[in-house]
C-alpha cells in the first residue's frame, strides 16, 4: 500500500487506547490530557519500514553491474546481454547477481522510456525502448526509435524462473534493481530484491521499539509502556496491511530469512483500496478521539459507522467506477503488449505490481 | 444608497481591485489586505462600516482567481534549476501559459460551487469534526509535519560506486529539506518569540519573512532564467479540456481545499500533497485544475467557516490571514453565512471573467515586456515596501529568511517545508513547551 496508508493506519490504531487519547488531548479537555505526540508514534512507526528500504536499505544494496545506457544513442541489444550475462554469471558461479539499471534523462523534463521483459517462454531478456516521456510520466507520441528498439539476450546457462510475469518500466528518476540466483535449474529474477526484506519484519518492529520503551521509562513518562507499545503496533501493522498484496515480506527476519508472498487480495497501488483504508482510518480515529474524550457524537457505534463510512464508501465505489478511478498503467506501457507481440515474446498483461508499488512509494 | 446597492458595489470594487492587485507578480493578497485595512481605518468616516466585509471577501476570491496568471505566465524555472518543472511552467513553456491559467480558473469555480453544494456538510457535520479535533490540534499538526518529512523520497537514481556515494547523491534534496525544515522553524520560534519590528507594525511581524521564504527566492529564480518564453497560444473557441478529467481533479481538488481550508497552518500546497498521495490520480491537468479548486476552498472557504455559528460552534471555525486581519473590527452573526456565500460567488463569476479578459492582456504583456527588467523592478518595490513598513530590521529578517528561502528552489526539495516557520513554533506554543524552548534560547526571561 501507499506510505500514506500505512501512515494513517498506524495512527488509527494508536487511537484504539484510551489513555493514550487522552493523554494527547489539551490539558483540560480530559483526565489525564497533557498534550502528548504519543499517537503520532503510531504514525511514525507505520511508515517506517518503507522509509527503511527506501531511504536507506537500496543504498547499502550495490550492484555487481550497472546498467547505465547513454540516453543519445541507447543500444537495446547490449543492454539485453549485459543482463543476460549477469544472470549465467549467477547461475554458473551460483551467487547472487545484482543489476542496477538507471534511467535515460534527456532534459530536465524528458525521459527516454524503456521495458525489460524476462521472458520465461523463450528463455530470453528483452529490452524495448519506448517514447520519450515528460516527468509525469507522459508520452510523446511518435517518439519512439523507428529502428533499433528491440535487443535480446537469450540465455545460454540455466532456464530463467520469472517471478512476477510482467514487465517492468524504467522511464523517470530512478531505475530498478534486480537480483539473479540459482535456484536449482532455474535462475531466479527478483525485482528489488532489496525491498520487503529485513525492513518487513515484526522482530525487527519489535527491537525498533525498544528504545521508545526505554527512553520513556528513563524520563518517567506517564504510561510509558504505551509509547513503545503504539510505535510496535504503528509498525506491525504496516507488515500486516502489506500481506492484502502480493510480495509480502520476510516477516520473522533475522530467524527466518525468507520473504513470504501475499495474499494477493489487492494491488498495492490501487488508488481504490488506499483511499477506502484512508477514510476508514480517519472515521475510526474521530471516532475513538470522540469515544474517549470530548462525547459529541451523538450516535451509537454501529450508526456512526453505517452513516460516515459503509454509506460514503459505497458511493465512493460508484464514482471510482463511472470516472474510472483504478490502477494507473504508465501510458507508455499501453502499447508495450503490442510491441511484445511484433518482438515474438511471450505476452503478460503489461502492469507490475512491485513497479508501481516503488512508484506509489516515490510519488 | 440601499444595503442591497452598497454590497453589490463594495463586492464588485473588491473584485476589480483585487483582480488588477492579483495580476501583479509576488504581491500577495494578505500583505496588501493588511495595507488596504490601515487605509480603510483612515477613511472610516466617508466608507460605510456594512461595505468591510463585501469588499475584503471579494479582495479574496479575486486573489484566488487571478493568482494564477502570475503563477503561470510570470513565472518559469531555468533549465538547469530542476529536475521537476511544475506543469504550469511547463505548459508556459509549451506556449500553453494561457490555457493553464484558464483550466486553473474553471477549478476556482468548481472550488466556489464546492462552498456553496458543502453548506449543509459545514452546518451539520463540520461543527461536529470541529470539536473532535481542536483540542488535539497539537498533535494533528505535527502528525502532518513529520508526514511532510517522511513523505519526501529521494529523486535521484543513487549514482555511485560506494554506499556512501549512492546515499550522499540520492540524500541530497532529502537533506535539504531538513536543513529548510528546521531553519525555517528556528526562524519562526526567534520571530514568534522576539519580534524585531515596531509594535506600530507588529500586524505585519511575518510579512519580512514570508517574503523573504517564497517571493523573493522565486524571482531570483526567475532572473536567473536563460531562455526566451515562448509565444503563446490563445484558443479561439474552447480549451482542452474533458469532463471526466474535471470531475477527478475536483475530486483530488476539494480534498486538497478542506484539508487546507479547514486545519490551521496547513497550506493548499501540503493539503495537494496529501491529497495527492491519498487519492493516487496523476496528471498535469489534475495537478492544476485540482489546485485552482483547492485555491478558492484554502483562502475563501476557511474565512467563510467564520460564519457558520451553531450550537456546537458558536464563533465559527475559521482560519487563515484575512480572518486574523478582520477579525478584531467585527463579529458574525448568526445569518451572516448566506450573505457572504452570495458574495463569494458572485465575485467568484466576476473573478472568472476577469481572469478570461486579465490572462488575454497578460499574454499580450508577455511577448513587450522585458521579464528580468520586471522582476528587477519588483525586487526593488518590494525592498522599499519592507523598509517603510518595517525599518532596516525587516529588510534584515527579510535577507535571513530568503537565505533559507532559496534553499528548496536550488535544492530541489519541498517548499512547502519553509511552512516550518509558522507550524514549529505554534506546535510547540500548543503543546505547552513553546516557552521553554524560547526561554532555552534565551529569547524570554522568566
Amino acid at each position: 500500500m501507499k506510505g500514506i496508508t500505512h501512515f494513517v493506519s498506524g495512527l488509527a490504531v494508536a487511537t484504539f487506547f484510551p489513555k493514550a487519547v487522552c493523554m494527547a488531548s489539551r490539558g483540560g479537555i480530559v483526565e489525564g490530557a497533557e498534550s502528548s505526540f504519543i499517537l503520532v508514534l503510531g504514525a511514525l512507526y507505520g511508515i517506517m519500514p518503507d522509509t527503511l528500504d527506501f531511504k536507506f536499505g537500496q543504498f547499502f544494496s550495490l550492484p555487481d553491474y550497472d546498467i547505465d545506457c547513454d540516453p543519445i544513442h541507447p543500444d537495446p541489444q547490449k543492454m539485453a546481454e549485459s543482463m543476460g550475462k549477469a544472470m549465467e554469471e549467477a547461475f554458473e558461479k551460483d551467487k547472487l547477481v545484482k543489476v542496477q539499471l538507471y534511467p535515460m534523462q534527456l532534459g530536465s523534463d524528458l525521459w527516454r522510456q524503456y521495458v525489460i521483459k524476462f521472458d520465461g517462454e523463450n528463455n530470453e531478456v528483452v529490452i524495448i525502448l519506448n517514447e520519450i516521456v515528460s516527468t509525469s510520466q507522459v508520452p510523446f507520441e511518435g517518439t519512439a526509435p523507428k529502428e533499433n528498439r528491440v535487443g535480446r539476450y537469450k540465455l545460454k546457462s540455466g532456464k530463467m524462473l520469472e517471478t512476477h510475469g510482467r514487465p517492468s518500466a524504467v522511464d523517470i528518476m530512478s531505475g530498478p534493481q534486480f537480483g539473479f540466483q540459482k535456484f536449482g535449474e532455474h535462475v531466479l529474477v527478483e525485482f528489488l530484491p532489496w525491498h520487503r526484506t529485513w525492513s518487513h519484519s515484526y522482530v525487527l518492529g519489535f527491537f525498533l521499539s525498544l528504545p521508545v520503551f526505554a527512553i520513556t521509562y528513563f524520563f518517567n513518562l506517564t504510561n510509558w509502556y504505551l509509547y513503545g507499545l503504539i510505535a510496535f503496533l504503528g509498525f506491525a501493522t504496516h507488515i500486516t496491511e502489506d500481506l492484502s498484496g502480493h510480495m509480502g515480506g520476510s516477516l520473522l527476519w533475522p530467524f527466518i530469512k525468507k520473504r513470504y508472498n501475499g495474499f494477493c487480495l489487492a494491488r498495492a497501488s490501487d488508488p481504490r483500496l488506499n483511499f477506502s483504508v484512508i477514510y476508514l482510518s480517519v472515521t475510526i480515529i474521530l471516532f475513538n478521539i470522540d469515544r474517549f474524550t470530548v462525547n459529541v457524537i451523538p450516535l451509537p457505534w454501529y450508526k456512526y459507522y453505517f452513516f460516515f463510512f459503509v454509506i460514503p464508501i459505497i458511493l465512493f465505489l460508484i464514482f471510482a467506477e463511472i470516472f474510472g478511478v483504478k490502477t494507473q498503467i504508465k501510458e507508455g506501457l499501453i502499447g508495450v503488449d503490442e510491441i511484445l507481440k511484433q518482438a515474438r515474446v511471450s505476452n503478460a498483461a503489461a502492469i507490475d505490481e512491485l513497479n508501481s508499488e516503488e512508484e506509489s512509494i516515490i510519488e | 444608497m440601499t444595503l442591497f446597492l452598497t454590497i453589490l458595489v463594495y463586492t464588485l470594487g473588491g473584485t476589480i481591485v483585487g483582480s488588477f492587485i492579483s495580476f501583479l507578480p509576488s504581491l500577495h493578497i494578505y500583505n496588501v489586505a493588511g495595507i488596504a485595512l490601515l487605509i480603510w481605518g483612515s477613511m472610516a468616516d466617508i466608507l460605510p462600516e456594512i461595505a468591510m466585509i463585501p469588499f475584503f471577501t471579494s479582495l479574496i476570491v479575486a486573489f484566488a482567481f487571478l493568482n494564477s496568471i502570475p503563477m503561470t505566465l510570470f513565472s518559469a524555472a531555468d533549465e538547469s534549476a530542476s529536475a521537476i518543472i511544475l506543469p504550469g511552467t511547463k505548459n508556459l513553456l509549451l506556449g500553453k501559459g494561457y490555457e493553464t491559467v484558464i483550466m486553473s480558473g474553471i477549478g476556482s469555480l468548481v472550488g466556489v460551487l464546492f462552498l456553496v453544494v458543502g453548506t449543509p456538510f459545514f452546518y451539520k457535520i463540520m461543527p461536529y469534526i470541529n470539536n473532535i479535533v481542536r483540542p488535539n490540534l497539537a498533535w494533528i499538526l505535527l502528525t502532518v509535519v513529520a508526514y511532510m518529512l517522511m513523505s519526501e523520497w529521494p529523486k535521484g537514481a543513487g549514482y555511485g560506486k560506494t554506499v556512501w556515494q549512492k546515499f550522499s547523491g540520492a540524500w541530497a534534496n532529502l537533506f535539504a529539506g531538513i536543513a529548510s525544515f528546521l531553519l525555517a522553524g528556528l526562524l519562526g520560534i526567534l520571530i514568534i518569540s522576539k519580534s524585531i519590528v515596531t509594535h506600530q507594525m507588529a500586524f505585519q511581524n511575518i510579512m519580512p519573512v514570508f517574503i523573504g521564504l517564497f517571493a523573493i527566492p522565486s524571482m531570483i529564480q526567475n532572473l536567473l532564467i536563460t531562455y526566451k518564453i515562448p509565444k503563446q497560444f490563445v484558443p479561439k473557441e474552447t480549451i482542452d479540456l474533458d469532463g471526466k478529467t474535471l470531475v477527478l481533479s475536483s475530486y483530488q481538488g476539494c480534498i486538497s481545499g478542506f484539508i487546507s481550508g479547514y486545519v490551521p497552518l496547513i497550506t493548499a500546497g501540503i493539503g495537494g500533497i496529501i491529497a495527492g498521495a491519498a487519492t493516487a490520480l496523476r496528471g498535469d491537468k489534475i495537478f492544476i485544475i485540482g489546485g485552482g479548486v483547492a485555491k478558492v476552498i484554502y483562502y475563501v472557504g476557511s474565512f467563510l467557516f467564520l460564519f457558520v455559528i451553531t450550537g456546537l460552534s458558536p464563533y465559527g471555525f475559521a482560519k487563515g490571514g484575512l480572518n486574523i486581519i478582520l477579525k478584531p473590527y467585527f463579529s458574525p452573526q448568526d445569518n451572516d453565512y448566506f450573505l457572504i456565500l452570495s458574495i463569494i460567488v458572485l465575485s467568484g463569476c466576476v473573478s472568472f471573467l476577469m481572469l478570461m479578459w486579465l490572462a488575454k492582456v497578460a499574454v499580450k504583456v508577455l511577448q513587450k515586456i522585458n521579464f528580468k527588467l520586471m522582476y528587477v523592478v519588483m525586487l526593488v518595490l518590494i525592498v522599499i515596501f519592507i523598509y517603510s513598513l518595517t525599518g532596516l530590521n525587516g529588510i534584515f529578517v527579510m535577507i535571513v529568511s530568503t537565505c533559507i528561502g532559496t534553499i528548496p528552489v536550488f535544492y530541489h526539495c519541498r517548499r512547502s517545508n519553509l511552512m516550518a516557520v509558522l507550524l514549529f513554533p505554534i506546535i510547540l506554543n500548543m503543546a505547552g513547551y513553546g516557552e521553554k524552548i524560547a526561554d532555552f534560547l534565551g529569547l524570554i526571561k522568566f
